[in-house]
């Protein structure tokens, strides 16, 4: 393993322009943190680009990823950072570090990592969602995590690493854990950016895709802190927990002694005043089925709050019991000083897979509207554990669809509706908390399901205005799935009773995001032994495949939202479809004649940004439409009313969520593009120099309050 | 008025130009049956582990059949997708697919959304899959099958 810095230019830097450089503070005119700050909030209060000027947008640079890495990649899902005249993103197949020029887009420096088998063996491969930026007013630092999981220092200023951190700039995540794990081939890794609050960063963990594990026994995400000067680990929080521990009696059978995952994949969120850090704990293994770990498994699918400076647990609730649905938390908390009734509250809210964002007191942890346990469905999968009721938020309502019905199909016409109809009887439907059943060849071949694995809100998380109190959520509200389990086919493939499956098919191992496609590629034995081999499927030619009618989306529009939630009086403020309506709904020719409103695009990797009075969202599909050509479009709606007030065309989906800054009296907004032909880039977009000249969008740096 | 001149003859040029290299499209029969279900051996063997015995994808890889595939690919050739699952794909050993066996897998993709077959095989030669354009729609004047 060996690092390289590539200082490419640096004379002329703009570090001077800063004059507050001494004592530096990030300002709300930069992007500090991957959420635009450490509470969650993807909000900026700048405003010259607005309504009004939305459509003039051009492009002030684009940066190409492609030879970042040994391979171009199509996944760029990162989130830069603008702070003190510098932009910085994590990049390409090997997940550089890039500096750029935030005017320009010129290369500053690269910091590569190259880390050979442990990088081929790397959970979480690829470019990763974005890094972290820490100063005490003289040093400045960026951290990040490296695919093969390791946190490396570097000096903001040159991209080299800091001897003092660590081990020469670095520290082994894969130590200290608390538990023994493989340095090379060990399962952990994180594509989520790391948090830096005061001077603590905070580390999540991610694993290999749940669905089909190999075994019941995995590592365990605990999550940690460390002391951004050192590297010394400062805490660890066991998401499982251990004997003796909080929450060790919710794994009946002694389950926790074994049981795995339970991570924290996705955005931490710090309340650097209270010095209390939020973390949304995930599912533990496996993904669907929980007979190896009967009881609640206390953190698993769990909000958790622990001190930001020791890593005790503060408060925590779990949002699903003994979790059999992939509800992972997805999405960071959001911090948000709201007013309910008149009572000032310090809340903490957590948009979420199926469809509810659960709302508690962030200091108590009370919800600040009652989530009440309710009786759900019990499942008959042999050896299961069921757990009785599940927690069901009474405020706000739920803004995604989260479970099933007739009358949430397709419904165009009557005589789609009908075919619809005969397609869902081969499988078991139900509301939010239906069980997964065991998949039989004549039915029901898996449960039908929304707001599980591809539902809802997913990883871009949430907005947040602190001044009007609003979160705002994309959610993807027909992303259906089947679970069904299936006995594996073999102790070998599985020693798991029951995996996600379908009866009658091959049944093959399910990949992770990035596993196997990082820039230190997999040997091709290793590939190989990534689930392949049996007889060949019966597949058939025909594009009739899925869970789809006649082409059309088995579930009926609108197939994706954003959603304006009032935390002050826990409801929906607004709802509109975001993306154009797909080629292949407004192309149909079953659908001629018919006038349908704009359906929104399914898809589960939309972050939105919020400005002082816009939110901003890229599509997530390409379309061909007589308003544009192949591509898709970032748009623009009034944040008040969710009324679209603009749209520039970027090339490919949005798969990045949208940052934005103002340098030298310009608002810049970047977008990571990436997907299908078009392999990532990063495209800057701000207005044309006579327009900001207009009188009223002139000034400086400042924002209108 | 020369530069918009110009600009008007470039861009009539490239329109030209993109017209000959899709002179075909994939509704003309561009493949055979046999040589699907050769590419189906091959898909099963490499692709079906992340995009799914029936095309349709995982949570982390996308569908290979459907309105979403086509549209990230409407408009564009043959050779585009065929360049793209050759040096990308599979992940972890992009490149190691021979031209031939790349050129079935194609066959299978188009034959799995419902594109008609032919009686050619369709070519590893780039210069012939640049000829022949993916549209997600049947063009409304196309005189072959």
């Amino acid at each position: 393993m060996r690092s390289r810095c590539l200082l490419l230019w640096f004379t002329g830097l703009v570090w001077m322009t800063n004059a507050a450089w001494g004592q530096y503070r990030a300002k709300d005119t930069e992007w500090p943190s991957y959420a635009a700050d450490v509470s969650g909030t993807r909000y900026r209060p700048l405003d010259q680009v607005n309504a009004s000027n939305f459509n003039k947008l051009e492009v002030a640079w684009r940066f190409k990823t492609d030879n970042l890495g040994s391979v171009p990649e199509y996944k760029l899902e990162g989130t830069p950072l603008m702070v003190n005249g510098v932009l910085y993103a994590t990049a390409g197949t090997r997940r550089s570090i890039i500096a750029l020029d935030p005017a320009t887009g010129e290369l500053l420096w690269v910091h590569v990592e190259k880390e050979g088998e442990r990088g081929m063996n790397a959970v979480r491969q690829l470019s990763g969602r974005g890094l972290a930026y820490w100063s005490d007013g003289k040093e400045e630092r960026i951290l990040f995590l490296t695919p093969g999981y390791r946190l490396i220092a570097l000096d903001a200023k040159t991209g080299l690493r800091i001897g003092s951190f660590g081990k020469n700039g670095a520290v082994d995540l894969k130590l200290e854990i608390d538990q023994n794990i493989d340095l090379i081939t060990g399962e952990i890794g994180l594509q989520a950016a790391p948090v830096v609050a005061k001077d603590t960063v905070i580390i999540g963990a991610a694993f290999r895709e749940g669905f089909t594990p190999k075994s019941l026994r995995n590592n365990k995400g605990h999550i940690r802190g460390y002391d951004v000067r050192t590297g010394k680990r400062l805490w660890i929080f066991h998401t499982v927990p251990m004997k003796g521990e909080l929450g060790y009696d919710t794994w009946l059978n002694g389950s926790a002694e074994y049981t795995g995952n339970t991570g924290v994949w996705t955005q931490i969120t710090a309340d650097e005043q209270l010095g209390l850090v939020y973390l949304p704990v995930e599912t533990p293994t496996s993904d669907f089925f929980g007979g190896h770990r009967p009881g609640d498994n206390v953190f698993a699918e769990s909000l958790v709050c622990v001190d930001l400076k020791t890593g005790e647990r503060k408060w925590h609730f779990q949002l699903v019991h003994h979790p059999l649905w992939n509800m992972d938390n997805s999405s960071a908390p959001i911090l948000a000083d709201i007013t309910v009734d008149g009572r000032a509250i310090k809340a903490v809210a957590v948009p979420s897979k199926q469809g509810f964002l659960y709302v508690f007191d962030r200091v108590t942890g009370k919800p600040v509207w009652p989530i009440e346990e309710r009786p759900v469905e019990k499942g008959d999968v042999p050896g299961e554990w069921y757990s009785p009721t599940q927690p069901f938020p009474t405020k706000p309502p739920a803004y995604s669809r989260n479970g099933v019905s007739i009358n949430d199909l397709i419904d165009f016409t009557p005589a789609l509706r009908d075919e619809a109809r005969t397609l869902v009887s081969r499988y078991k439907i139900g509301p939010i908390f239906t069980p997964p059943v065991l998949s039989k060849v004549d039915g029901p071949l898996g449960t039908l399901s929304l707001g599980t694995s591809s539902g809802g809100t997913n990883w871009p998380g949430g907005s947040y205005d602190p001044e009007t109190h609003i979160v705002y959520a994309y959610a993807c509200n027909a992303c259906v799935s089947s679970v069904g389990l299936v006995p594996p086919p073999n102790k070998e493939f599985s020693d798991i009773n029951y995996i996600f499956g379908t009866a009658g098919r091959e049944i093959r191992r399910t990949s992770g995001p990035g596993e196997y496609a990082g820039a230190d590629l997999a040997t091709a034995a290793r590939a190989t032994a990534a689930g392949r081999g049996g007889a060949a499927a019966a597949t058939r030619g025909g594009g009739g495949f899925g869970l789809t009618v006649q082409g059309l989306p088995l579930i009926k529009p609108p197939y994706a939202t954003i959603s304006a939630i009032s935390l002050d009086k826990g409801e929906i403020v607004w709802q509109s479809p975001h993306g154009d309506t797909p080629d292949a709904v407004r192309n149909h020719p079953a659908l001629k004649g018919l006038k349908i409103p704009r359906t929104g695009q399914t898809g589960f990797n939309i972050g939105t940004l919020v400005t002082k009075t816009l939110v901003i969202a890229g599509d997530g599909q390409v379309t061909t439409t007589p308003e544009h050509p192949r591509g898709a479009m970032l748009r623009a709606y009034n944040k008040a009313t969710g009324r679209e007030v603009g749209a520039v065309f970027i090339p490919a989906p949005q798969s990045g969520s949208p940052m934005t800054y103002m340098l030298k009296g310009k608002q810049y907004v970047v977008v990571a593009v990436s997907g299908g032909p078009y392999s990532g880039e990063y495209i800057a977009f701000s207005l044309p120099d006579e327009e900001i000249a207009r009188p009223s969008q002139a000034q400086n740096n400042v924002p209108r309050r | 008025m020369k530069v918009t001149i110009a600009a008007v003859a470039i861009a009539a040029s490239y329109c030209i130009l993109r017209a000959q290299e899709g002179s075909r499209t994939v509704w003309d029969g561009v493949f055979t049956e046999a040589q699907a279900r050769r590419g189906q051996e091959h898909y099963n063997q490499h692709c079906a582990a992340c995009h799914g015995d029936t095309l349709t994808g995982g949570d982390m890889s996308p569908a290979l059949v459907g309105g979403q595939f086509l549209s990230n690919w409407n408009g564009l050739t043959l050779d585009d997708l065929f360049e793209r699952n050759r040096k990308t794909m599979p992940p972890g050993r992009p490149g190691r697919l021979s031209r031939e066996v790349n050129a079935d897998i194609l066959a299978f993709l188009l034959s799995a959304n419902e594109f008609p077959a032919g009686r050619t095989e369709l070519t590893q030669d780039a210069k012939h899959l640049k000829q022949i354009r993916i549209e997600a729609t049947r063009p409304v004047r196309s005189d072959k099958q």
